[in-house]
This record gives structure tokens, C-alpha cells and sequence, in this order.
């Protein structure tokens, strides 16, 4: 449709400007077809007309008729700028003017305007008024400097936020400490509330997602242990597989994307709207308002969903045995029994309560951090959650190495 | 182009709107003339800014004929509604500036959307823009994060008059600044009106505002608007325009300017 407009625009007498317009505004190129800017040179007198309407929509082709009327138009002498055929003018036209004036002027020319009507000339006026100094230029940096600068920027950055997060963790353990010898401080309500958002709500998603694991499991390790005639060990690997590792993590990382980023953006949140600011000033701490009840919430929950989730592992990879690979419930409990110790099932869940605390600070602490605006409520949340769930993995690792130095 | 009647920008008829029981506008109507500032007054909930969402578009009413440039919004195309919203800026409660922009990037953000500009020409704009509603230079370049309340409403309004608009829409202008700050902005729009021949429609609480720049005012009471000059709608008879303009902040406003 441009093309086409471009085309059948009609060339109104000594040139009509046209603009470039966007393919949409149907307003936009009918104003482009009437607005003109022509000059006639007669010795030291230069007429410069402009008609029609001056707006925005035809400003770039305007513009580009200015520059070529001035690249005609070397010399000095009178110019005079006639503006009786204008229709409508509004300030983008009447900076375009201006500003065409103010070129002539530098050019040696001596500028009269005529014939402008009252309004055009008032905006006119207004105009011109306004400083013409540009705009600054936004601040332009080397590339690579900027990566230097940005990488030894976000170093410093990491190692600074590591340490606010650690005094953090001891602040909270402070309030902690404060609360187990003061439990009336304990916010009951808040906590159950976060219990059924934490836990109760949880518990399908966990499940789901669990017993769709323990099926994989079960089927992958009979497939590969079919070949040693080794099938039934499938039971020993989906056990202890999932009572040691899968269960609890993939229960962590379910709740560090649905709780921890819950826990960032809902304190973000609170933090834009001033309402941290009012709690402090009410003499609350909302370390012991807000972050208690839901890192205590969170540390009862996820051991539960934990157990939940080992529960739903082993009943999906059971149905799985007794319908796929013909092994029979009784034999399924059997191998069970003698595949894992209650040990197996203490190593996973202990590892729950360290998790939970990990998820519940770094959310808590992001959304603490929040500032101003929508955006950081967006970016606080998204860093809770990757930080959140890269710290429980590492930390898994630990515990993995912690325990098979002592032989568990 | 125009439509029927050139001097009515904004025109109500029969405006019913209901949330749920509630019924908050019932029969409402008012025109806005063109060139005029006019203001809209009432109390908390009655309406005001319900009000300005049904003239933007942004709600649909249950009932009755809004008209904006002589185009009724209810029976125009999407390309219609289009070419519309570019005759017409707004200028929200706290600017409503897109925070993960800059104060330059907000403003140029309706002129890369809609015209195919260079950007020596962007950057002239966004300078004329600046210039209009009176921000320094050195805030283009900042996020609106960085500003405060009344640099993000003149920014706000460098937006809004980004497309030259013919009608001007603000949600309680004045909300929010001190004294100072606010009568600086009444000054600016007054300023605008004249200078770029603006039709100004704004939702305010301010009686300083309305004394000093409102031509017209419609007082929304009852369910309904109660339309006229300032000096009409004080002369009449009913408790809510009496306990507003008989308050000692409506008194004090009124004989601050003069009337």
C-alpha cells in the first residue's frame, strides 16, 4: 500500500511534498498530499511558499524538500516565507519552519515571514521561543570497554550480593532465634495460609510430576537391565533413585519456580507499593512478618511434598512393573523391601528442610530487593528462581559428597 | 474528516454504566466543545474516572453514545479506532510511563509506531516535546524510575502530545504535586491549550485547577453531570456542589482567583 500511495499521489503545483507514511494511517496520506513547500528565486529575493497541511504525518518528506530547497538556494539576499496557503499547522510543521528560518538565517539570508494566520503565527512564536540546543547525546561507551567495565561490574556485583545474602541468613536466624523464645510472635495465620499455598496446592503438581518420573524410571532401567536378564533390579534402581535424589529435587525445583518466585513477586511487590516502608514505621520488622511464617511455612512443606512425591514415584513405577513388565505386585513389594533401608528414604528427606531454607531466603531476600519499578519486580523474580534452584543443586552435590565420605 | 458538528469534540448521550448491582452512571450526558478546557469533578466514586475509560474506549458502557471528533467509538473499525487514538493524547494519574523505557524512548514510541521518521528527526521532536512541557534536557536519557512525581507527568505529557493530538485527556493532573508544582502545571496546560490550540478534558479533585484554567465543568452527582461554568455551578442548589464549593478549600480557591 505504499508503494501504491506513493505512485498515485497526484504533484500539486512546483512539487508536492509527500510523506513517508507507515501503511496505516489512511489520515496520514491524504495530509501527505496536500502539504507543499516551493520557492522562486528572483535575483537577491528568494519567495519561499508553504501551503496545506504542515503536520506530523507529511513532516519526513517535508523535511527532505527543506533540505533540498536550501542545498538550491546559496546566496544572500531577502527571503521571504509565505504561509497564507498553510491549513493546518501543528508544532512538528511549525518546528520544521522554524528551523528552516534558522538555516536561511546561517546561510546569509534575511528572513521575513508573511501572510501566517493568527494561530499559526502564535504557535509560530511559541516555537521559537523554546532553546535550540539538541539533545544530549546519550552516553556512548568503547564496546569493549563496556565489557570490561561490565564483567568486573557484575564480579563485584555477585561477590556484594553473596555477602548481603549471608547477613541475611543471619538476620533471619536472628529473628528466628528471637521467635523460638518468644512464640506468641509467631504469626499463626500467615503461616497456615502459606502452608495451603505452599503445600496444599502443591501437592498436585508434585505428584503428577512424580509419578510421571517414576514410570520413566522404572522403564528405562528394565529396558537396559533386560538385556542382563537383570529386570527386577529395575525396582532396586527406581527406589533408590527416587527416594534419595529424584523425589526431593525434582520437589525443589517444582517449588522454587511455583513458591520462591510466588514469595519474590508478592514481596516485590509490597516493597513498590511502600508497604515494607509502613510495616517498619508501624515498629513491625517484616523480617519477622513476612519472611518467618514463610521460610517456616516452606520448611514444613517441602519435607512433606518430599515424602509425597517419593510415594507417587514408587506407585508410578509399580503400575508400570505390574502392567508392562509382567512383574507381580507381591514380587514388586518384595524387592522393594529388600531394596531399601529406611535409611535410603532418611537420606533424601533430610536433605528437604536445608532445601526449603535455601528457597524461601533467596525469594525472600530478591523480593526485599526489589526497586521502583514493574521491570525489577519481573527481574528480581526470574533471579529467585534460577538462584534458588542452582543453590539446591549445588548443595545436593555437597550432600552427595558429605555422605559418601561417611559411607551412607 | 470531521464530523457533522466541527465544534463538539466530545459528546455523551445517555451514558449508563454498571459494575455488578451497582449502577454508576445512569443517563449521563455532556459535550465538550472544541478548544475549551473542561473539567470533571465528584466525589470519591462517583465516577470520574469511569467516566474518562468509557471516552478512551478502554470500557464499553452498557448503555448510550459516546462521540470523540464526531466519530462514535462503539460503531468504528479497528483502523478507524486507530487513526483516532492518534488525535487524541492521555496523560494517566502517574504518567504511566513505560518503566523499562527512557524519558526520550517513551516519547518517540507513538512517533515509531505510527510515521517512518530519520532519527536526526526523532531526535528533534523528542527535544521539541521536551521543551513543550518544560523538562530539562539531561532527563531524556533517564528511566522513570529516576524521576520524580511531577518530571513523570510532564514526561507523561511529552507522550501524550508526542502525535500533536486535537484533544488533550488527563487523569487528575495535579494529583500528587505540592502547591507549587501543581500550579506550574495548570500554567503549562493553559499554555498548551493556547498555543496549540488544544482541547483539554481533565478529571481533577483540584478546585485550584478548575478556578484557574476551566472554561466549563461537569459535575458528575446523581448518578448523572451537572454541566456549566464555574459561577453557574455554583450558584445552584444541590448539597454536593454546595458542601464542594462552599468548603473552606473551595471558598479559598474561588477568592484566590478572583471569584
Amino acid at each position: 500500500m505504499r508503494g501504491g500511495a506513493a505512485a498515485g499521489a497526484p504533484t500539486a503545483p512546483g512539487g508536492a511534498a509527500q510523506a513517508a507514511p507507515c501503511g496505516r494511517s489512511g489520515g496520514a496520506r491524504r495530509a501527505m498530499m496536500d502539504a507543499w513547500l516551493t520557492s522562486t528565486r528572483r535575483d537577491d529575493r528568494l519567495l519561499i511558499e508553504a501551503g496545506g497541511r504542515w503536520t506530523l504525518a507529511a513532516l519526513a518528506e517535508l523535511d527532505r524538500r527543506r533540505a533540498q530547497l536550501l542545498a538550491g538556494a546559496p546566496g544572500r539576499g531577502r527571503a521571504s516565507i509565505d504561509l497564507q496557503a498553510i491549513q493546518r499547522l501543528d508544532t512538528a510543521g511549525a518546528w520544521l519552519l522554524d528551523r528552516m528560518a534558522h538555516d536561511l538565517g546561517r546561510e546569509g539570508w534575511q528572513v521575513e515571514w508573511s501572510g501566517a494566520h493568527d494561530a499559526h503565527a502564535a504557535l509560530l512564536a511559541e516555537i521559537r521561543r523554546l532553546p535550540p540546543e539538541p539533545l544530549p547525546p546519550a552516553p556512548a561507551v568503547n564496546p569493549l570497554a563496556r565489557l570490561l567495565a561490565n564483567l568486573g561490574r557484575s564480579t563485584l556485583a555477585a561477590l556484594a550480593e553473596g555477602a548481603r545474602l549471608l547477613s541475611f541468613y543471619g538476620q533471619t536466624v536472628a529473628v528466628l532465634a528471637r521467635v523460638a523464645l518468644q512464640p506468641r510472635r509467631l504469626r499463626l495465620t500467615s503461616l497456615t495460609h502459606h502452608l495451603e499455598q505452599t503445600c496444599v496446592n502443591a501437592l498436585p503438581i508434585v505428584g503428577l510430576i512424580a509419578f510421571l518420573i517414576g514410570i520413566v524410571l522404572a522403564y528405562q532401567g528394565a529396558d537396559q537391565l533386560r538385556r542382563f536378564g537383570a529386570e527386577i533390579f529395575a525396582i532396586d534402581l527406581l527406589a533408590i533413585s527416587a527416594l534419595r535424589e529424584i523425589g526431593i529435587l525434582l520437589t525443589a525445583v517444582v517449588v522454587a519456580g511455583r513458591s520462591g518466585s510466588a514469595f519474590t513477586a508478592q514481596i516485590g511487590m509490597m516493597k513498590v507499593n511502600q508497604e515494607i516502608d509502613a510495616l517498619r514505621t508501624l515498629g513491625l520488622d517484616p523480617l519477622e512478618v513476612l519472611v518467618l511464617p514463610r521460610l517456616l511455612a516452606l520448611m514444613i512443606a517441602l519435607p512433606l511434598l518430599a515424602f509425597f512425591a517419593d510415594i507417587m514415584a514408587l506407585f508410578g513405577g509399580g503400575l508400570m512393573c505390574v502392567f508392562v513388565l509382567d512383574i507381580s505386585p507381591d514380587q514388586y513389594i518384595d524387592r522393594l523391601s529388600a531394596a531399601i533401608w529406611p535409611r535410603t528414604f532418611w537420606v533424601g528427606i533430610v536433605k528437604a528442610p536445608v532445601f526449603a531454607f535455601l528457597i524461601a531466603m533467596v525469594a525472600c531476600y530478591e523480593g526485599l530487593t526489589v526497586e521502583g519499578s514493574a521491570e525489577s519486580v519481573g527481574r528480581k523474580t526470574t533471579l529467585s528462581v534460577v538462584v534458588a534452584i542452582f543453590l539446591v543443586i549445588v548443595f545436593d552435590a555437597i550432600f552427595s559428597i558429605v555422605f559418601s565420605a561417611l559411607g551412607i | 474528516m470531521s464530523g457533522a458538528n466541527e465544534a463538539t469534540a466530545v459528546r455523551v448521550r445517555g451514558l449508563r454504566t454498571r459494575f455488578g448491582p451497582q449502577v454508576i452512571h445512569d443517563g449521563l450526558d455532556l459535550e465538550v466543545r472544541a478548544g475549551e478546557v473542561f473539567g470533571i469533578v465528584g466525589g470519591s466514586g462517583a465516577g470520574k474516572s469511569v467516566l474518562l475509560r468509557h471516552v478512551l474506549g478502554l470500557l464499553r458502557p452498557e448503555r448510550g453514545e459516546i462521540e470523540v471528533l464526531g466519530q462514535e467509538i462503539a460503531r468504528l473499525s479497528e483502523r478507524e479506532r486507530y487513526d483516532l487514538q492518534a488525535r487524541q493524547g492521555v496523560l494517566f494519574q502517574d504518567g504511566a510511563l513505560f518503566s523499562s523505557l527512557t524519558v526520550a524512548e517513551n516519547i518517540q514510541t507513538p512517533l515509531r509506531e505510527r510515521l517512518l521518521l530519520s532519527p536526526e528527526l526523532l531526535q528533534q521532536l523528542t527535544r521539541l516535546k521536551l521543551d513543550l512541557v518544560g523538562l530539562a534536557h539531561d532527563a531524556c536519557h533517564k528511566y522513570p524510575a529516576e524521576l520524580s512525581g511531577g518530571m513523570r507527568k510532564r514526561a507523561g505529557l511529552a507522550r501524550a502530545l508526542a502525535l500533536d493530538p486535537e484533544i488533550l485527556f488527563l487523569d487528575e493532573p495535579t494529583a500528587g504535586l505540592d502547591p507549587i508544582g501543581a500550579a506550574a502545571f495548570d500554567r503549562l496546560i493553559g499554555g498548551l491549550k493556547r498555543s496549540l490550540g488544544l482541547t483539554v478534558v481533565m478529571v481533577t479533585h483540584d478546585l485550584d485547577s478548575l478556578a484557574a484554567i476551566c472554561d466549563r465543568v461537569a459535575a458528575l452527582v446523581d448518578k448523572s453531570a451537572v454541566v456549566g461554568t464555574l459561577e453557574e455551578l455554583r450558584n445552584l442548589e444541590h448539597p454536593w456542589l454546595r458542601a464542594y464549593f462552599d468548603g473552606p478549600r473551595g471558598r479559598g480557591a474561588l477568592a484566590a482567583a478572583g471569584g
